[in-house]
């Protein structure tokens, strides 16, 4: 079948390669509190760049550490593979469970959003914008292998 | 919504989901899940399958009375 932009089966395993390791180390480094922001200090080209004790300024190279950026990359691509690579056996009823999933998520994602803006008041919100940069590849991923294992264990049992 | 009958016609020709499915390149859960009632197939897929059992798709696949 003819699917649009999912990527080919293979780029799953390289998904699972890049996203667990990164999305530990960031879960660790949350928990933990750990000062990973200290690592990995190289020459960043900045579109805008304001700091604390820093000029604010436009097109600048600045010294910056890459520790956050590098595990946020490697979780979303990592992430965007996982959840949109084609399945072995990818068809249209796949398809159909990939899109009812991505919505769910979407939703659920939002809800949460909704939720943690009336309930949650100071630093800890701030904590929640940062986790939602991944919720929604997470949830949906989540979601979409839920159904999918689903899927397969039922029609395994009645044949 | 709509019923078929995947499952007998596939009896009548004595074949397994899994060699119907090969034979439309879809999934074994597809197949499944059609004869369950659960997904219903898109035209292309309906056409392949009407091809398949050298049946017109009216004879495979009916609305329900509500439709």
């Amino acid at each position: 079948m003819k699917t649009h932009f999912l990527f080919p089966n293979k780029f799953k395993i390289l998904g699972w390669i890049l996203f667990i390791p990164s999305l530990l180390t960031f879960m660790l480094a949350s928990i933990f509190k750990l000062d990973i922001d200290k690592y990995l200090n190289i020459k960043v080209f900045a579109i805008y760049q304001e700091s604390i004790g820093q000029k604010p300024g436009f097109f600048e190279i600045i010294e910056d550490s890459f520790s956050y950026e590098l595990i946020t990359i490697l979780i979303i691509l990592g992430g965007l593979f996982i959840c949109f690579s084609k399945l072995k056996n990818e068809d249209e009823y796949t398809s159909k469970i990939r899109y009812e999933s991505l919505v769910w998520a979407t939703y659920f994602n939002y809800f949460l959003i909704l939720f943690f803006t009336l309930f949650l008041y100071g630093m800890p919100f701030l904590n929640v914008i940062v986790y939602n940069v991944y919720t929604l590849l997470i949830f949906f991923m989540i979601r979409f292998h839920y159904l999918i294992y689903k899927l397969n264990k039922t029609s395994n049992d009645d044949e | 919504m709509m019923t078929n009958n995947l499952k007998v016609l596939r009896a009548i020709k004595n074949i397994s989901q899994e060699e119907l499915a090969k034979k439309i390149s879809v999934s074994r859960q597809t197949i499944n899940a059609m004869e369950k009632g659960k997904y219903v197939p898109s035209t292309v897929l309906a056409l392949k399958l009407a091809r398949f059992f050298e049946n017109p798709v009216e004879e495979i696949f009916s609305l329900e009375n509500e439709d």
